[in-house]
């Protein structure tokens, strides 16, 4: 009965490239209406000059503050948002050069996955036409064969057969979170957008979400980007990990280097807040003050400096470069910068300061 | 790659260790075994039929929906039971005494020329005079005359010779026979053996017999009748007929005001007779039948709520009335809920400036203001004296289009909450087409609130219908509608006096709103997932 349908997702194709999402300088900025008739009086800088690349069959973690920017990266990257600037590759193709209808058929190989549970899923639908929808519509397997295709897909996320005629209103919040990786599954994605995929459920079902998403990865090769605020959470999931703060990537290495040795001064703040169940253990937090910033008025210069411990003159001043420290590890903060860099800096900084006196 | 990861610090870190199987709670791993709390064991419920469970639980609702079902039973079913048709005219018969003969008893002589013969009325003053004198002959204008006495009140006036002149006397003899003169001859016998008390006598070789009541008859053939008394018709068109005559007269030497006589035809009329002393007549009424339209009729056994100002039945109104009342109220929630709903969701889900425009017309519809409006176009309509059928289409349309507005509204402010939700974003992720998305996604979950909207709108349409109707502008005359039937009521007296013309309809009005309300009021409970009763 339960017939196997290996996706060939995993297994990378002679030709394609190793990176399966490019990003680059990518920005989303919404405009801030205002006056009498709706003029645009300012932008928020959403998403502001970031770039990364997701190797296939990896994840990568994007973790940062509420309203940093991390759910907007993830939703202009599937084109859920028009962009403003930059460019998006998907297997070497750019997803907004896409016409509607060409985008239409290349959405089924990047899916998502939601924050909340209850309300992702149409709370009049079946979950057979739920999961099935999106399967009929872009003819993934037969007609005839989608029943035994949905039962299995079900069942590898811990779901049962059964379930198919019940309604989301039925299920508890974990089993909602796994019809929308189902639906998410049965697409036969490449990619799945992780958007903080946990972060509403509690702590005993998120363990089990997580290792649904491993065993699926292992099983299928897919590629995550997966969306969080537990940085717990994004170390035992990720294999690379990208830190953004207000609209900009600070930091990206892989987790195992980042977790270890974090060079921004805002992913050490972030990191050191990480709890630690040992309360002998005493926690060196490194406190950040006051909130984080307004996206519409960003600061001048590296936007952490009104709240950076080892803010210097030039940060004020100077928007530091994103720049390779070590092989794979990036960071955008003045401390990194080489002599060369800090002259360049120095220089920028003076001019600045001159105009601003004038 | 990531087991070689060694820093564990959370809970997640010993669950993760364990084996997957484990964790997940609903794999199916082969084992039959379930726990008394299983899914299969509750009985799986649609969203439609958890909303028609708890539909069915409030009470009052149940009961608003048990009115409504009456209702339409009663509207739709009752037409088709009931005997009359809705535009049915009824009659009633009343009876007017109308003046129909006159009856004068006869106490003078009367005089009857014999054929060929002179017999002047100077002659015959003084055949009076000479009988008030009791002498048998009497001279004028040096003629000889003799009388003589035939019997009681019957004389026969003869010259010297011996020739009969003529007779006087005091019996009437009617012929029975339409158009039938009765010969001088004939008249003498017959009054002669009417005095005489004879039973039969012959003139001209016929034979006649006389009976005791004065009928006179030939062979079995009824000649005449004789009797004191003289019956005239009062319309000389009438001819009255010996048997009516004779029971007349019987009736008035019984001394009865009153008698029933049936004529040639088998129609039984009643008479009344009246003695008018100053002309010593008297006057025979006959009670007529006249037809006229039964109206205002108080409720009876044919007509269980009466008859209205028409003479029509009101049952059979009000049930034609509640089918008009009821389809104008759905049509028009109808036009209205589908015009709304396209433009709603239409400025919904496509915003921006289609979103602008629409909305403005929404509020320019909403500064029309309807009722003067609805006002005009019916007096113009009037003028155009537009066939009532029509007119009933034009009402439903215009109200229909009137009423869109405020369904547009509402249903563009459910998508716009929708389209936000993630679930919309799951299919634009998921590259459903739109259309799909519109009528799966979107509009399901409108349907609840147009339900409810759309339940609760009927009712007020039927008051707004009701209220045109009322002032003569919604539907009209030979249709009925609840409305008009109340529009019968225009003056204290027919509200004073027949209650039964008003409130019947006054109470299906009340009882069909409120229990559109009712089931709208349960609806929204109903569809509220909040609700948990």
């Amino acid at each position: 009965m339960t017939t196997e349908y290996n996706t060939t997702a995993g297994v990378p194709a002679a030709g394609k490239s190793e990176d399966i999402l490019v990003v680059n300088n990518l920005k989303k900025y919404f405009p801030i209406k205002g006056g009498i008739f709706g003029r645009q009086v300012g932008t928020v800088k959403a998403v502001d000059d970031v770039s990364f690349r997701i190797k296939r069959g990896t994840t990568m973690g994007l973790v940062g503050e509420s309203g940093c920017g991390k759910s907007t990266v993830g939703r202009t990257i599937l084109r859920l948002n028009d962009k403003t600037a930059g460019e998006v590759l998907f297997d070497g193709v750019d997803i907004f050069a896409l016409s509607r209808e060409k985008l239409r058929r290349m959405r089924p190989k990047l899916q998502i996955i939601f924050q909340d549970p209850y309300s992702s899923l149409s709370p009049r639908l079946p979950i057979r036409e739920i999961i099935g929808e999106g399967v009929r519509e872009h003819g993934i397997v037969p007609n005839a064969e989608l029943d035994d295709y949905l039962s299995d897909i079900m069942k590898k996320c811990g779901l049962q057969e059964f379930h198919k005629d019940r309604y989301p209103h039925e299920f508890s919040g974990g089993q909602r979170q796994r019809i929308c990786i189902a639906r998410a599954l049965a697409m036969n994605p490449e990619f799945i957008l992780c958007d903080e995929p946990v972060s509403a459920l509690d702590v005993s079902i998120q363990a089990q979400i997580i290792n649904l998403l491993n065993d699926l990865q292992n099983q299928f090769g897919l590629t995550y980007l997966f969306i969080s605020h537990d940085l717990s959470v994004v170390e035992h999931i990720s294999d690379t990990v990208g830190v953004m703060y207000l609209g900009s990537l600070v930091e990206y290495a892989e987790t195992t280097k980042i977790f270890d040795k974090p060079l921004h001064p805002y992913t050490q703040a972030l990191f050191s807040a990480i709890p630690v169940p040992d309360p002998n253990y005493k926690m060196n937090r490194i406190v950040l003050e006051g909130s984080i910033p307004s996206p519409a008025n960003p600061p001048s210069g590296c936007k952490f400096h009104t709240r950076c411990q080892n803010c210097m003159e030039v940060c004020k001043y100077v928007s530091p470069e994103w720049i390779e420290v070590e092989n794979g590890h990036f960071c955008a903060c003045h401390l990194h910068n080489n002599a060369e860099q800090n002259a360049a800096a120095q220089e920028t900084m003076e001019k600045a300061k001159a105009d601003g006196k004038k | 790659m990531k087991d070689n990861r060694n820093q564990p610090f959370n809970q997640q870190y010993e669950l993760k260790n364990a084996p997957p199987s484990a964790e997940l709670e609903n794999t199916p791993d082969g084992g039959e075994e379930y726990s008394l709390n299983d899914d299969r064991r509750v009985k799986v419920l649609s969203p439609g039929a958890m909303v028609a469970k708890r539909f069915f639980r409030n009470r009052i609702a149940v009961l608003g929906l048990v009115i409504l079902s009456f209702m339409f039973l009663f509207s739709f079913v009752g037409g088709l039971i009931m005997p009359y048709a809705e535009d049915q005219l009824f009659y009633r018969t009343e009876y007017q005494n109308k003046e129909y003969a006159g009856v004068v008893k006869n106490d003078e002589l009367r005089f009857e020329t014999a054929d060929g013969q002179s017999f002047d009325s100077a002659a015959q003053a003084y055949t009076v005079l000479a009988l008030q004198q009791n002498k048998d002959s009497f001279e004028f204008l040096g003629v000889e005359y003799k009388i003589v006495t035939e019997g009681e009140d019957l004389y026969r006036i003869t010259d010297a010779a011996g020739t009969t002149l003529g007779i006087a006397f005091k019996d009437v003899v009617a012929s029975s026979v339409e158009g039938q003169n009765i010969s001088f001859d004939l008249r003498l016998s017959a009054l002669k053996a009417s005095a005489n008390g004879d039973a039969s006598f012959t003139v001209d070789g016929v034979s006649y017999e006389l009976d005791e009541n004065g009928v006179l008859t030939s062979g079995g053939d009824e000649i005449a009748f004789i009797s004191r008394y003289v019956v005239n018709p009062i319309m000389s068109d009438v001819f009255l007929s010996r048997d009516f005559k004779e029971q007349l007269i019987v009736s008035l030497e019984e001394g009865h005001d009153a008698f029933k006589f049936t004529d040639a035809d088998g129609t039984e009329s009643e008479y009344k007779i009246n003695y008018r002393a100053d002309v010593k007549t008297w006057s025979v009424m006959k009670a007529t039948e006249t037809r006229t339209y039964d109206t205002y009729a108080s409720p009876n056994r044919k007509h269980w709520l009466g008859t209205d100002r028409n003479g029509m039945d009101m049952l059979t109104r009000l049930m034609y009335g509640g089918r008009v009342s009821l389809l104008i109220g759905f049509i028009v929630e109808l036009i209205a809920s589908v015009l709304g709903m396209i433009m709603g969701g239409v400025a919904g889900y496509f915003g921006k400036w289609v979103d602008n425009l629409i909305m403005r017309i929404v509020d320019i519809f909403y500064c029309i203001p309807s009722l003067p409006i609805i006002i005009i176009l019916g007096a113009a309509m009037d003028a155009l004296s537009v066939p009532p059928k029509l007119r009933m289409i034009y009402l439903m349309l215009i109200l229909g289009f009137l009423g869109w507005p405020s369904m547009a509204r509402l249903i563009r402010g459910q998508i716009l909450s929708l389209r936000e939700q993630e679930f919309m974003v799951a299919t634009e992720a998921g590259g459903i087409n739109v259309s799909r998305r519109i009528f799966k996604h979107l509009v399901p979950n409108v349907i609840p609130q147009m339900i409810v909207s759309v339940s609760m709108g009927i009712g007020s349409t039927i008051i707004t219908e009701a209220t045109l109707s009322f002032l003569g502008l919604g539907v009209k005359f030979p249709f009925a509608s609840w409305g008009n039937i109340i529009n019968d009521v225009n003056n204290t007296y027919v509200l004073t006096n027949f209650w039964f013309i008003w409130i019947p309809a006054g109470l299906l009005i009340l009882l069909t709103v409120l229990a559109f309300n009712l089931i709208g009021d349960g609806l929204r409970d109903a569809f509220d997932p909040k609700m948990k009763r």
